[in-house]
């Protein structure tokens, strides 16, 4: 109880204020609000089409809202403020396209980046991941068009993790996956109880990680909430 | 050796005679394009004439603004061209894109012309107009491949795009496979016709400069130098227009415009 007073003291990592998402005449969220404090993990749980990948992308700037306001760690997100709060967030996609070339590569290359530049790509911790995640290390030595969907789903991750970030927005990260390694994934995040994470995804099993689960109606498919 | 043999009009005729082979196939065959063959021909002969009587006034004249303002109306319609041939909605960077056509066109044109040919009279028509049009005419090909192939390839790796925007990348550091891929797919022309030239054809220029009376030797000279000229020449071009036009065609959060496509 106590520690939960603390973390209401915090700030809130993310809020999401009277968030409106409309595609043309399709309204897919109708002035929706959730704030997710520091540490916290949230599951929002929905059918597929009801339009929680967008909310995931509203939050990193590839969609803006018609209406409504998304502040990260209290810094409202603008056309200004998004180069910084990206450097906030790790994202996996649903169905991760993570381009052309070796694996190795894709992990090592965000570390070239200007906004990464206090960050060391970590060969060791890469090399654990991969154990972890059930990957053979050699598998960092493949090119990106041989994986499998679960294993580009499991390079995604640890491409995520590897970023050190402290908000982490997973969207359907482990459709891909089978239950060992979807095990293995969510034990991670579970253990991870400095991390914010908003999950999103149609199975409702990953809530065994969160500490609040949403449950989108099924208006979703170009109703309201 | 002698000057390039004139072509009397009449004897002219005898090459609109054998376009009835051409045209006999195809009406013979039905292949459905035998209006637009007329319509191309009867084009290109108007174009043309319309093209030799202007030249010859600005050869004649060979005023240094007429030159410069013919290397100016070459530009204006590559850049339209451009516009129309890339199928899509950029035409608020007219501007840009001809800045890039300019450079691209220009430097080759007085290195090749003042350096090369160590002519003082850099623009002087007879050097400035067919060269800078065979540069041109191969940057706005270029160009017209190179800007397609960066929004298309982005618009296509969209996913992949957002993954390294997610990742901290800035627009300039998330496009560069797209610029990799665009630079590879611009240029592959240019760098094919140099291996192969002289072998499977006899290029245009070192054609004109046989014809024009010169020993093959001196013909290869002007050869080689147009199409390293070329090459540059696309290489600046395109690496302009894709910087210049990115200036407008990034939203402010670096996701590219869904309005620019047709």
């Amino acid at each position: 109880m106590d520690s939960l007073i603390d973390r209401e003291k915090e700030m809130p990592a993310v809020e999401i204020s009277e968030l409106t998402l409309r595609f043309g005449e399709q309204v897919v969220f109708d002035r929706f609000s959730i704030t997710l404090l520091k540490g916290q993990k949230v599951l929002i749980a929905g059918r597929s089409g009801s339009g929680k990948s967008s909310l995931l992308r509203s939050l990193l700037g590839f969609i803006v809202p018609q209406q409504g306001d998304v502040k990260i760690e209290g810094v409202l997100l603008d056309g200004k403020t998004i180069w910084h709060l990206r450097k906030r967030m790790g994202y996996i996609a649903q169905e991760p396209q993570l381009g052309e070339g070796i694996v190795r590569e894709l992990l090592q290359r965000p570390f070239s980046w200007k906004a990464n530049h206090s960050l060391r790509y970590d060969a060791e911790q890469t090399a654990q991941l991969c154990r972890q995640f059930y990957l053979p290390e050699s598998l960092l030595n493949k090119k990106i068009h041989e994986l499998s969907g679960g294993e580009k789903q499991r390079v995604a991750l640890i491409a995520a993790i590897l970023l050190q970030r402290p908000i982490y927005l997973l969207d359907e990260a482990t459709s891909a996956l089978d239950a060992d390694s979807k095990k293995a994934v969510l034990d991670y995040f579970a253990g991870r109880t400095d991390l914010t994470i908003l999950m999103v995804s149609h199975d409702i099993s990953l809530s065994s990680i969160a500490e609040r689960v949403v449950q989108l109606p099924d208006i979703l498919a170009g109703g309201r909430l | 050796m002698n000057a390039a043999v004139d072509i009397h009009p009449l004897a002219l005729l005898a090459g609109y005679v054998m376009l009835l082979i051409p045209l006999g196939i195809i009406y013979w065959y039905r292949v459905p394009m035998l209006g637009q063959t007329l319509m191309s021909v009867l084009r290109m002969t108007l174009q043309l004439i319309f093209v030799g009587l202007y030249l010859q006034v600005v050869f004649r004249l060979n005023h240094f603004g007429l030159n410069i303002l013919w290397l100016a109306v070459m530009i204006t319609v590559a850049d339209l061209s451009i516009l129309r041939g890339c199928q899509l909605r950029l035409g608020r960077i007219a501007g840009w894109i001809f800045l890039a056509l300019l450079a691209g066109t220009a430097v080759p044109l007085l290195v090749f012309v003042g350096v090369i040919l160590r002519r003082p009279e850099i623009l002087d028509a007879r050097f400035v107009i067919p060269i800078g049009g065979m540069i041109l005419g191969n940057c706005l090909r270029a160009d017209i491949v190179g800007i397609r192939t960066f929004y298309q390839s982005i618009r296509t790796g969209q996913k992949a795009y957002e993954l390294s925007l997610s990742q901290g990348a800035t627009v300039t550091e998330a496009v560069q496979p797209h610029l990799r891929e665009t630079l590879y797919q611009s240029l592959t022309p240019t760098v094919a016709m140099m291996a192969n030239v002289g072998i499977v054809a006899l290029p245009g220029m070192m054609t004109g400069v046989i014809l024009g009376g010169n020993d093959p030797l001196t013909a290869i000279g002007y050869q080689i130098a147009i199409m390293l000229s070329i090459f540059t020449g696309t290489s600046i071009t395109v690496i302009l227009a894709i910087l210049f036009s990115a200036r407008s065609a990034f939203s402010a959060y670096g996701i590219l415009r869904p309005e620019i496509f047709k």
